[in-house]
């Protein structure tokens, strides 16, 4: 079933391709429209959009996703139930395609709905306490993105429609596009994890590794950024944008940060993923969407890939994933860790490697345009921290001493698992330069004095020094200040958010409804209806055996002092 | 034992203290020679209470180091082995479900009669498993 599943997905990637790039080249945009049923002034179609950011959208979903496939015929394969889970792959595909290509709020929130269904059933798919635990806060957290959606379908019923398309020139201004735009923010950050939604991804990684690197990675996180590039002609002018810059600003800080204190492998990706998440969206946010899909195109590639490395490294830990207890692998996967170091290096937008095409653009945009004070200081101590994060990741893992056990163990020579990261160490290499040929026709003129020009550089060499010295703790370092235990565990847990979104909102409503069970459902009602019925009938029904299983002569007795009732009602 | 604690020794106790002290100390350091020189200190600090005897300065000796360990506790704690429980255990830990066997008994007849010669052989061997723990050849 894997490599069916590998080569249909990755026949779909090749047509997606061609078409895409047909399309791109003529300018071309199809709309197909199916009509259900039309009344009074509403309409329910069916329409589907091929354009070329949905062609490419979809290959480079269909291109991940193969490549994830065939990677997970070798990284689970002792695994019993491996069916189930390309099943649920693949219609986790399908779902994000159906997002795709739906110009359509209620074909959109099939597949939201999908996604967020399907993410959950992948996340409990060892069924661990843990895996339990992420798999709820997953759910719920994309659920609160899909009542926002579900209330956006009601209110853009008044325009006569679901093709949200048709409304944004002449609609712009109006009340109820205010309303909508609010809410399909707010779903956005729920699926990417923006401030306050931000607790279920580093959660999430309790998934398998493969469904990490499809999922979390590049497919249901940028689901969010996607929905608000569609939406970004309506979105540009209003409020909310700016508070949407705001959280996704603090968000990338955060996550950046957090990053930094955090040991476990997947975690670490997870808030990096977070970080790049929060620069989408604070450059959608400042309106540049093609440059956020370009970033979210080539973060998907080193992305996955980089999930797929550390699939590698934890398998051949006998599924430590404690960074820890990791060091000098390099001598002993070489393969991996170059593929580990391009896609890092690509992450931290060191020249001419994919990254460095989009967040480079990125950021001379937002110093070319005149911006906050706060928001050029944060976007630019969060690319210093990506590189923080980043060199201290390839420390602690590549370079410095084994720390675990034996070293024999240590090997990389599955080729299954190589040969897909490959395919995906191609595309990182060569998708930055290949995408900003395509999809900018025009380049960006920016013009720049020197040392601003030069100040990613600088904040890249400053944030890899401190990733080294950070590192390389020895007994008598001066750095043992960031290591006390307050500091620390408030910027490792997040800001303590999602203790406050999960403990802190629900504990008062959850002691409040524990009372009213023990009163209500186990008191007053057992006594009203269930238990106190039960009771009544019962001690009636005893009551009147007394009389039924008695002698006769009380029946009789019965019998003539009927007749005497009678004879009193009637004849006096 | 942590609902009993009045049912170990002292010594049981300093000895659980001083495993937790130690795992802290590997979850600050990484580097092998860092952590054996924080953990000599720390069995020194130790060494140094060996020779008392007044166990209400027992007490109040582990109270003490216990508060001082609450407060610099690890938030991220290390785990060595993944699929074990406990101090030691980590992320892999009941990963794998497996389904206890007395669950085909459940089954409802109409579904058990989809696979006659399955359920046939399965009472024989259930029959002979009997048999064998009465004669003692099972234990």
């Amino acid at each position: 079933m894997c490599f069916n599943s590998f080569f249909f997905l990755f026949f779909f990637m090749l047509i997606n391709f061609f078409f895409f790039v047909y399309f791109i080249m003529n300018g071309l945009s199809v709309f197909f429209e199916w009509e259900i049923i039309s009344f009074n002034s509403m309409s329910i179609v069916m329409s589907i959009l091929l354009d070329w950011m949905s062609l490419l959208f979809m290959m480079f979903v269909s291109l991940i996703s193969s490549v994830v496939i065939f990677y997970s015929k070798s990284y689970m394969n002792s695994e019993l139930n491996l069916n189930r889970l390309i099943i649920l792959v693949l219609m986790f595909v399908f779902s994000m395609v159906l997002l795709i290509i739906s110009p359509n709020l209620i074909s959109i929130l099939l597949g939201w709905d999908g996604l967020g269904l399907i993410s959950y059933c992948l996340v409990i798919y060892y069924q661990n306490l843990k895996s339990y635990n992420a798999g709820m806060l997953t759910a719920l957290s994309n659920r609160i993105g899909d009542v926002m959606i579900l209330m956006v379908i009601c209110w853009i019923m008044n325009y006569g429609s679901w093709n949200y398309i048709f409304y944004f020139d002449f609609m712009k201004n109006d009340y109820v596009m205010f309303i909508i735009s609010f809410m399909i923010i707010i779903a956005a950050m729920t699926k990417s994890a923006q401030i306050p939604f931000s607790s279920w991804l580093p959660a999430a990684m309790a998934a398998p590794t493969p469904v990490s690197a499809l999922v979390h990675s590049s497919t249901l996180v940028t689901a969010g950024v996607y929905l608000l590039i569609r939406f970004n002609y309506l979105l540009i002018d209003m409020f909310f944008f700016k508070v949407l810059l705001f959280l996704s600003i603090l968000t990338m800080f955060m996550s950046g940060i957090s990053a930094n204190y955090e040991f476990d492998l997947k975690k670490i990706i997870a808030l990096s993923t977070l970080s790049q998440l929060g620069l989408m969206m604070s450059i959608l946010s400042l309106g540049f969407p093609d440059i956020a899909f370009f970033h979210l195109l080539t973060h998907a590639m080193f992305k996955a890939l980089l999930f797929m490395c550390a699939g590698v490294i934890i398998h051949m830990m006998n599924d430590i994933q404690d960074i820890r207890y990791m060091g000098g692998l390099s001598l002993y996967i070489p393969l991996t860790s170059l593929c580990l170091n391009i896609s890092n290096l690509s992450l931290c937008g060191i020249p001419f490697l994919s990254g460095f095409y989009s967040k480079d653009l990125i950021l001379e945009m937002v110093s070319f345009n005149s911006f906050n004070l706060m928001v050029f200081i944060l976007f630019y101590l969060s690319t210093g921290l990506t590189v923080f994060y980043t060199f201290r990741l390839i420390m602690y893992v590549m370079i410095s001493d084994f720390n675990l056990m034996m070293i024999y163990n240590l090997y990389d020579e599955d080729y299954i698992m190589l040969n897909s990261m490959f395919v995906l160490l191609f595309m990182s290499l060569l998708s930055g330069s290949f995408l900003s040929w395509f999809i900018f026709f025009y380049p960006y003129m920016i013009y720049l004095p020197f040392n601003l020009k030069l100040m990613v550089i600088y904040v890249s060499i400053l944030g890899s020094i401190l990733g080294f010295m950070v590192s390389n703790m020895g007994i008598y370092s001066l750095n043992k200040l960031l290591l006390s235990y307050n500091l620390s565990s408030f910027l490792c847990l997040m800001w303590f958010m999602p203790n406050l979104s999960t403990y802190g909102l629900s504990y008062i409503y959850l002691n409040f409804s524990q009372i009213l069970f023990k009163n209500i459902d186990m008191g007053w009602s057992e006594i009203y209806s269930g238990k106190g019925i039960f009771n009544i009938l019962k001690n009636y029904s005893v009551f009147y055996n007394i009389y039924q299983m008695n002698n006769f002569k009380i029946y009789l007795f019965s019998f003539i002092l009927w007749f005497m009732i009678l004879f009193i009602f009637f004849f006096i | 034992m942590s609902f009993a604690p009045e049912l170990r020794s002292h010594s049981q106790k300093v000895c659980n203290f001083y495993k937790r002290a130690m795992r802290t100390l590997e979850a600050y350091h990484v580097a092998r020679y860092v952590i054996r020189y924080h953990q000599v200190i720390l069995r020194n600090e130790l060494d140094k209470n060996k020779a008392v005897c007044d166990p209400k300065e027992h007490r109040r000796l582990l109270r003490v180091a216990e508060n001082e360990l609450f407060m610099s506790q690890h938030p991220i704690p290390v785990a060595k082995f993944a699929r074990s429980v406990g101090i030691a255990g980590g992320v892999a830990y009941d990963r794998v479900q497996v389904i206890p066997d007395w669950v085909m008994d459940y089954w409802h007849p109409l579904e058990k009669a989809h696979y006659p010669e399955y359920f046939k052989r399965r009472e024989c061997r259930k029959c002979e498993y009997i048999k064998k723990w009465n004669d003692g050849e099972i234990r």
